[in-house]
C-alpha cells in the first residue's frame, strides 16, 4: 500500500505536471513546486476525494493570515502529508 | 436574458438543494448589439456567454446550498464545449450540479440543452467569498428576486 506521501506527490505530479522526481516530503508546495492557490484547489479536490476527507483550506489561511501559523506547517509536503493522516484518523473515529 | 447586462438567467425552474442541483430557462434574445458583430448575417451566441451561462446557473446553486452565506466566483473553466450552435430566439435549459464542495471552493458540472439537444458542457470551478460589501450582497438579492429564487434558500 502506498504511503500518503507517495499518493500526494502523485497527485501534484498529475495535477501540476510536475516531475515525480523533484517532489519530495521536504517540498514546499508554494516555494519549491510553484504551486499557485488556484493550481492548489485542484490538488486540494484530488485529495478530498482521494482521502474521503475535507481539506480545511479556509482555516489554514486565517491561520497563516492571521500569523497564527506558518505556511511550512501546512504545505511542506511531510506536513501536509500528517494533516491528511490526522484527519483520515478523525474521520476514522467518529465514523 | 439581457446578454449587455450579463443578466443570463431568466428563471429558476427548479432548484434542488438536498440534490444540489439546479435547472434553469434562458431565451436569447432575437436582438442584441452583440449579434451586430458574431456575426453579421449570421447571428450565433458566443460560447464564452454560452459558459458564463452555465457559470451563473452553477452560481444559482451554489448560493441556494450555501444559503447567501458565500459569493461564488468563476475561478476555472475545467473543461468546456461547445457541441452545437444556439442562436437568437433559442430557449435555453440549463443543469447544473455540484461535483465537489470544498473548503472555501466547489466544482460544478454544467450542461446546456436546447430543444432537449446538448448544445454544451462544462466543469467549472468557483472560489467561495465573503460577500465584499453590502451592495453586492442587495444587487444579489435583487437579482434572485427576479429569476424566482425560493425565498426559503435565500436566508440561512
Amino acid at each position: 500500500m502506498s504511503t500518503t506521501f507517495d499518493q500526494v506527490a502523485t497527485i501534484i505530479a498529475e495535477t501540476c505536471d510536475i516531475p515525480r522526481d523533484t517532489i519530495t516530503p521536504d517540498s514546499h508546495a508554494i516555494d519549491d513546486l510553484g504551486i499557485d492557490s488556484l493550481d492548489f484547489l485542484d490538488i486540494a479536490f484530488a485529495i478530498d476525494k482521494q482521502f474521503g476527507i475535507k481539506l480545511p483550506l479556509e482555516k489554514w489561511t486565517q491561520e497563516v493570515n492571521d500569523g497564527k501559523a506558518t505556511t511550512e506547517q501546512y504545505f511542506v509536503l511531510k506536513n501536509l502529508c500528517a494533516r491528511i493522516d490526522e484527519l483520515v484518523a478523525a474521520k476514522g473515529a467518529s465514523a | 436574458m439581457q446578454l449587455e447586462y450579463f443578466h443570463m438567467i431568466d428563471r429558476i425552474v427548479d432548484l434542488n438543494v438536498d440534490e444540489k442541483r439546479i435547472v434553469v430557462e434562458a431565451t436569447v434574445p432575437k436582438e442584441s448589439t452583440i449579434f451586430e458583430g458574431h456575426f453579421p448575417g449570421y447571428p450565433l451566441m458566443p460560447g464564452v456567454l454560452l459558459i458564463e451561462s452555465m457559470a451563473q446557473a452553477s452560481g444559482f446553486l451554489l448560493l441556494g446550498v450555501l444559503k447567501f452565506e458565500r459569493m461564488p466566483i468563476l475561478a476555472a473553466v475545467k473543461e468546456a464545449k461547445v457541441r452545437g450552435s444556439v442562436f437568437p430566439g433559442d430557449v435555453m435549459t440549463l443543469e447544473a450540479s455540484l461535483a465537489h464542495e470544498g473548503s472555501g471552493y466547489a466544482m460544478t458540472e454544467a450542461k446546456i440543452r436546447v430543444d432537449g439537444k446538448l448544445r454544451a458542457n462544462s466543469a467549472l470551478t468557483f472560489t467561495l467569498i465573503p460577500f465584499p460589501n453590502s451592495d453586492m450582497r442587495g444587487y444579489m438579492d435583487a437579482v434572485a428576486k427576479r429569476v424566482g429564487f425560493p425565498q426559503q434558500a435565500v436566508s440561512p
